[in-house]
């Protein structure tokens, strides 16, 4: 793909957000706290399942309900509706009204694609802890991207994508797909998770998280030297995807371009992170061409760093390996550091932390980061956010089964 | 170029390079996770399915009986891409886990619950057992599964078969149980229901090959077919075995529950125009 290819295709652009999250309910409070440096993981009570009596991570400030004529559910409805259903509702919501379609927009024009990478083990499991049988019944319910469409009043294709981790950036690069081929004129396309005991419970089993007891806001680290797993967060993001001739048609908003998707698998291993870099780096490769920036023009790249000991290492390399001698001064920070790992919702939340970082023409920092690593030998922006020319961002996301995504989000113009 | 959405022809299509079907009761997936394989198909790491959700056993045998059919010279699958449309998978896992975590605490709670009994799981381990670099996923997770997985698929293979995705073709496999596992109270199962999986092995539209053709606008106001995606499978399974058998291909379509339907059409009735 050349820079001449690339500029053929419509451009994608992001005209509306909605998000909940550790951080804020919105772009702007988004914006603001990771620009400051802010955590948003703190102790909570110890779940169904918890094998310690103190533990760390980052929930929600708060979800919105929907803004009003964007959702066929009133007040009452929306809040007997079950967490993860609201907790994806909202943002939805707040995307639609942020992107402000033409009211006669054709609602068969508009998809939906859901990040989610284990509905129906969330479902089960806080069916289960309110003393219900779901898990039990030979029944199959109609999915969450589906209720979420129907309640957002969204009747075009409606798919989940599901890649762990990676799952909302998944979401992302599938809606571009629908919008290029022209089979919807409108996308909202991302993701949501939430903190579920037997989540926790595994990810700790597998001593994944942070065991620190110290303070919750030091406990995740990435890249740092004394890093020792990640955080757990709960929320995530959405975003209006159209062409951007449709977008400038109808005088929209443009918060960037989601201008390159690269993907790739490991075929390592189901868990653990392969520590050859080849084909993580190669995800970041094919995104830069398919958006058709080279290395010396990337201004930011959002790692999907978690704090793991054995990843963050891992994606430094792939990092240096994509960007060769770029590698050397192009800013690389992990927004986990304040957010926690947001697993299925964590891409989409971090194209908020690309765009923020386009909009303020600031890096923001890898707040924790007191001794890098020096297996981790990238240009980190440690502790503050660090003012900067940024037009061109990458943002990674792995998950298990191997999945690697790169993002190249650029400026809208 | 967006296409127009009126036109009597496909938007995308893709063609159909081998496929199969697999079933198995629930009593059988257990021999299943260690072999039971074609024996030209390629090895798995040892023990790779010990933990694996029912569903992606029986879609990695679909996916093993797909390559043994493949016509010699096999191609190298090593940049396929992964898509895995699966109903319910983990079910049987999580039901266990819920029960002897309230019984016993957290330490029940297994560390391969996430990584390999969730959606993204089947996909994962096609992807890591056989060694495919191309992007993998999970889609589906409910009843529509089946669309879900067609027109995910069909939608990757128009980047693909533009050059602008470095994949030589995806797997799609689609998979669910034809009535559901009823669980008792230790979500042990007391049925023993059929696990069914079909293996597509798809590339971007070539001559002699079965299509699938997904047409936009052609299904507007349809209703989908009520019916299991296991049941849907069967449907599928025998329209592709009509084309093996026959050199034909039955009738086949399927409505998404949104304004499209896929089609499934003989190599020399697709059509050439707006493909993948």
């Amino acid at each position: 793909m050349t820079s001449a290819t690339a500029a053929a295709r419509d451009s994608i652009m992001i005209t509306g957000i909605g998000a909940v999250s550790p951080l804020g309910s919105s772009a702007a409070e988004i914006t603001a706290n990771l620009l400051a440096g802010a955590s948003g993981v703190r102790s909570i009570p110890p779940h169904a399942f918890a094998r310690e009596s103190r533990q760390f991570a980052a929930p929600l400030t708060g979800i919105p309900p929907p803004p009003a004529g964007t959702c066929h559910l009133d007040a009452a409805a929306f809040a007997a509706l079950p967490r993860l259903d609201r907790l994806c509702l909202s943002p939805i919501t707040h995307a639609l009204a942020d992107a402000a379609l033409p009211a006669g927009t054709p609602r068969t024009r508009i998809g939906l694609v859901l990040g989610q990478g284990a509905e129906h083990l969330k479902v089960w499991d806080f069916d289960f802890l309110d003393h219900g049988t779901l898990v039990f019944e030979p029944r199959q319910g109609r999915s969450l991207v589906h209720r979420l469409a129907e309640h957002a009043g969204i009747a075009g294709p409606a798919v989940t994508a599901a890649a762990a981790c990676a799952s909302s950036g998944y979401a992302m690069a599938l809606g571009r797909t629908w919008l290029e081929a022209g089979w919807v004129d409108a996308c909202i396309v991302g993701g949501c998770d939430i903190l579920s005991p037997t989540a926790l419970a595994a990810f700790y089993n597998l001593r994944a998280l942070s065991r620190r007891g110290d303070d919750p806001t030091k406990s995740s680290r990435p890249f740092d030297r004394d890093r020792d797993g990640f955080v757990m967060g709960e929320g995530g993001a959405f975003f209006m995807l159209e062409r951007r001739a449709d977008a400038a048609r109808r005088g929209a908003r443009m918060y960037g371009e989601l201008a390159g998707v690269g993907m790739s698998s490991d075929a390592s291993h189901m868990v653990t992170p392969c520590i050859d870099p080849r084909n993580a780096a190669r995800a970041i490769v094919m995104a830069m061409e398919d958006a058709g920036v080279g290395p010396e023009e990337v201004d930011y790249v959002n790692a999907h760093a978690a704090g793991t000991p054995v990843g963050d290492a891992a994606e430094a390399g792939a990092i240096r390996l994509a960007l060769d001698t770029a590698a050397d001064r192009v800013p690389v920070s992990s927004t986990k550091s304040m957010s926690g790992h947001l697993v299925s919702g964590a891409a989409a939340f971090e194209a908020i932390a690309c765009l923020a970082a386009i909009e303020r023409q600031a890096i923001p920092p890898t707040v924790n980061l007191d001794h890098p690593d020096e297996n981790c030998p990238l240009d980190h922006v440690p502790h503050v956010a660090r003012p900067a020319r940024v037009r061109v961002t990458a943002s990674n996301s792995f998950g298990f089964g191997g999945s690697n995504l790169c993002l190249v989000i650029r400026a809208a113009s | 170029m967006p296409i127009s959405l009126h036109t009597a022809g496909p938007a995308a299509a893709c063609a159909v390079a081998s496929h199969a079907m697999v079933e198995a009761r629930l009593s059988a997936i257990d021999a299943l996770r260690t072999g039971g394989w074609p024996a030209t198909a390629p090895a798995l790491p040892p023990r790779f399915l010990r933990h694996s959700d029912e569903q992606t056993v029986v879609g990695m045998h679909a996916v093993l009986a797909a390559i043994a059919r493949y016509p010699e010279p096999r191609p190298s699958f090593d940049l396929y891409g992964v898509i895995a449309a699966s109903c319910q998978a983990g079910r049987i896992s999580a039901a266990q886990t819920l029960v002897q975590a309230a019984a016993i605490g957290g330490t029940a709670v297994s560390t391969r619950i996430v990584p390999e009994c969730s959606l993204h799981s089947p996909a994962g381990a096609v992807s890591v057992g056989l060694g495919m670099h191309g992007p993998n996923i999970g889609v589906g997770g409910g009843p529509d599964a089946l669309a879900e997985g067609l027109f995910t698929a069909i939608a990757w293979l128009r980047p693909m078969a533009a050059g602008r995705m470095r994949c030589d073709g995806v797997w799609l496999i689609v998979s669910g149980w034809d009535e559901e596992p009823v669980l008792d109270a230790a979500g042990t199962p007391v049925t023993d229901p059929i696990c069914r999986a079909v293996a597509l092995s798809l590339v971007p539209l070539r001559a002699g090959h079965l299509a699938l053709e997904l047409h936009v606008d052609a299904a507007a106001g349809l209703q989908p077919p009520a019916q299991t995606t296991s049941g849907l499978l069967t449907a599928l399974g025998n329209a592709l075995a009509a084309h093996d058998h026959a050199g034909g291909v039955s009738q086949w379509s399927h409505r998404c529950p949104w304004a499209a339907e896929i089609r499934l059409v003989p190599a020399d009735a697709a059509t050439q125009g707006e493909a993948a």
